[in-house]
């Protein structure tokens, strides 16, 4: 459509060139310079923005990247997990353990508007407590019972081969759940919309039900779009 | 001196000729599901999240959710990014590009349903925490429009926030009450089953349509065609629900209140208007002045004439046309069931029905449910443009 526009125009400019060429006097030339300072008003690119594209830029995770919205994203997830695997290593019950205690990951509960992989938040912390604070903390891998269940059972049988009597339970058990939330609140109105998102983890005790650490992050973001979106 | 001002013509024309930019032509089958991966790898991208749109509910229609959630998630990062500076948008504002120049991201009821369906199908895949993300998204969606007085007053929308809560072990009550308020031209939504593991997501009827009135076309205006069907019966191991709407999206286009586009395009017309007139007087005026026998009367009026023709130009050049870009493919009617069947398979009919309440044979959708033994809800979506039999 505005291509067709375009030829309009172009088509415009040639009746307006000639119109100057017959009526040749002192007021042609400011007219004429009008005309195409209009025309090519008119024409600027129905094309569309950033044609080539954009180079791919690499970011850090935890900083803003020039595509961002006020939803969850990396910074936040940085920024969040970073916090609590720090917390989470202060607490006496794990700093001062007479073993090394071992942690259960709960999936955390996702209550605010904006869907996400929930589990990446666990994953983090989990992944910052074993390489920064190795031996202090062990995961277990709850997630991965079926498998580990099918293998016992190979060992049981005595379809493969065990190390160990596969018929001893070795699967141990929890002295920790790790898990969380993430509620949020929102506003819009006309002048744009505004998103708070408090992030809560706690870490409970699997044989008293006693919450021994919980802390938590808040973000807000605030955005406004477009007029044109209004 | 006239040589000179013909070559100076002529780089001129070259110059506009440049000037012009090749628009992306499609061509358009009529099948959805070709030409909706066409236009989205191969149209202008300020259609693209339009076609994700029609692309991902023709897909769902067809049983395929997996293209579903792909053209879904695109389109929803796109609507979620959609914050700050935006040229294309800007351009939208000005006197020479039309609105339609912007990114398509849809109106806020087009909105509101790309949450909806993503939100069934996060429920689909055993998310309904996810699931109810979308929906608080769709909602809040609706909340978008300036001074208006319907704001997230979508009653499905609530009603499953609440249920996905109450599948969570939450507490949905408030999200029932708000649904239950809300709910002011339809049968209220029943209380929550918490044991009801097979979700009836229905919709029917033909969906509102955009057209522009106005002198220029600059007024959005929106047409919502009758639906012929007006409530379903899912049957079901001999069980018959019926099944009436509870959300009519012809009343949500309807009452979307003013957009601060609306006066942007408003303030276009008046401009084109009013160049258009100024237009006319002088090259009429100019015209007159040019006719004189006196030299410089003469000049002047020529030179009016000339800026007359300028300013009509201008005037053409303004573009105050309404964007009508349309997701096309929307139903009419929202609706859901929940009921408790036991794991194994089951076959379900779904029959429409017209405003007689007598089914409508060509509609009538026959599925093949297999309810796990998980605990998982099971997902059923249908339309009335759904195409059966789908075993899922």
């Amino acid at each position: 459509m505005s291509g067709c526009w375009e030829l309009q125009s172009c088509g415009q400019s040639v009746f307006i060139f000639m119109l100057m060429n017959l009526i040749s006097n002192k007021y042609c030339a400011p007219v004429f310079a009008m005309a195409v300072a209009g025309i090519v008003a008119g024409c600027a690119s129905t094309g569309v923005r950033n044609p080539s594209g954009t180079n791919v830029t690499e970011m850090r995770p935890d900083e803003t990247g020039f595509v961002a919205g006020t939803g969850v994203e990396s910074q936040d997830l940085v920024a969040v997990t970073d916090k609590m695997a720090r917390s989470i290593l202060g607490i006496p019950q794990i700093a001062r353990a007479q073993g090394v205690p071992c942690v259960v990951l709960d999936p955390v509960n996702n209550e605010t508007r904006f869907p996400i992989n929930k589990d990446i938040f666990l994953t983090r912390i989990r992944v910052q407590l074993n390489s920064k604070a190795a031996g202090k903390v062990m995961f277990l891998a709850r997630d991965r019972m079926v498998a580990l269940e099918h293998e016992r059972d190979l060992k049981r049988a005595g379809q493969v081969t065990a190390n160990a009597d596969p018929n001893v339970v070795e699967f141990k058990g929890a002295d920790y759940f790790l898990t969380g939330s993430l509620q949020g609140m929102t506003t819009r109105t006309s002048t744009g919309t505004s998103d708070y998102v408090l992030y809560a983890f706690q870490l409970i005790d699997a044989r008293t039900s006693a919450i021994i650490w919980e802390d938590s992050a808040e973000i807000k973001k605030q955005g406004l779009e477009d007029a044109a979106y209004r | 001196m006239k040589t000179l001002c013909f070559a100076f013509g002529a780089a001129v024309l070259l110059f506009l000729c440049g000037c012009v930019t090749h628009v992306k032509e499609i061509n358009l089958t009529g099948d959805i599901m070709v030409d909706g991966p066409n236009a989205i790898a191969n149209g202008p991208p300020r259609d693209k999240v339009l076609w994700q749109y029609r692309t991902a509910v023709a897909a769902m229609r067809r049983g395929n959710y997996q293209m579903s959630k792909e053209m879904l998630d695109h389109a929803l990062l796109t609507l979620g990014g959609i914050y700050g500076k935006d040229k294309n948008a800007q351009k939208a504002r000005s006197y020479f590009a039309e609105e339609s120049r912007k990114t398509f991201i849809g109106e806020p009821y087009e909105r509101v349903m790309a949450y909806y369906y993503r939100g069934i199908i996060y429920w689909m895949d055993g998310e309904p925490d996810n699931a109810r993300a979308c929906f608080r998204s769709g909602q809040i969606e609706d909340s978008s429009s300036e001074g208006e007085q319907y704001q997230g007053d979508y009653v499905l929308l609530d009603y499953l926030d609440g249920l996905a809560s109450v599948k969570l072990s939450d507490d949905g009550s408030d999200s029932y009450k708000r649904a239950e308020n809300l709910c002011k031209n339809f049968r209220k939504p029943p209380a929550y089953d918490k044991n009801a593991n097979v979700l009836f997501f229905l919709e029917f009827g033909p969906g509102p349509r955009k057209y522009a009135t106005g002198r220029y076309r600059e007024e959005l205006r929106f047409t919502v065609p009758p639906s012929p069907v007006h409530s379903a019966v899912i049957t079901v191991e001999g069980r018959t629900i019926t099944v009436g709407p509870y959300d009519d999206l012809g009343f949500q286009a309807t009452t979307r209140g003013g957009r601060v586009m609306d006066h942007v395009l408003a303030n276009k017309a008046v401009f084109k208007a009013t160049t258009d007139a100024a237009g006319d007087v002088g090259i009429i005026g100019g015209a007159i002045a040019a006719q004189s026998r006196d030299h410089t009367t003469q000049d002047v009026g020529l030179g009016i004439l000339a800026a007359g023709i300028v300013t009509k130009i201008v005037s053409g050049a303004t573009t105050p046309a309404a964007d009508t870009r349309t997701w096309d493919n929307l139903p009419h009617y929202l609706s859901f069931a929940a009921v408790e069947l036991p794991p194994g398979q089951h076959t379900a009919t779904i029959e429409f029905l017209n405003r007689d309440g007598q089914p409508m044979p060509n509609l009538t959708k026959n599925i093949t449910i297999n309810v796990p033994d998980d605990k998982h809800d099971k997902v059923v979506f249908v339309s009335d443009a759904s195409v059966t039999p789908q075993t899922i």
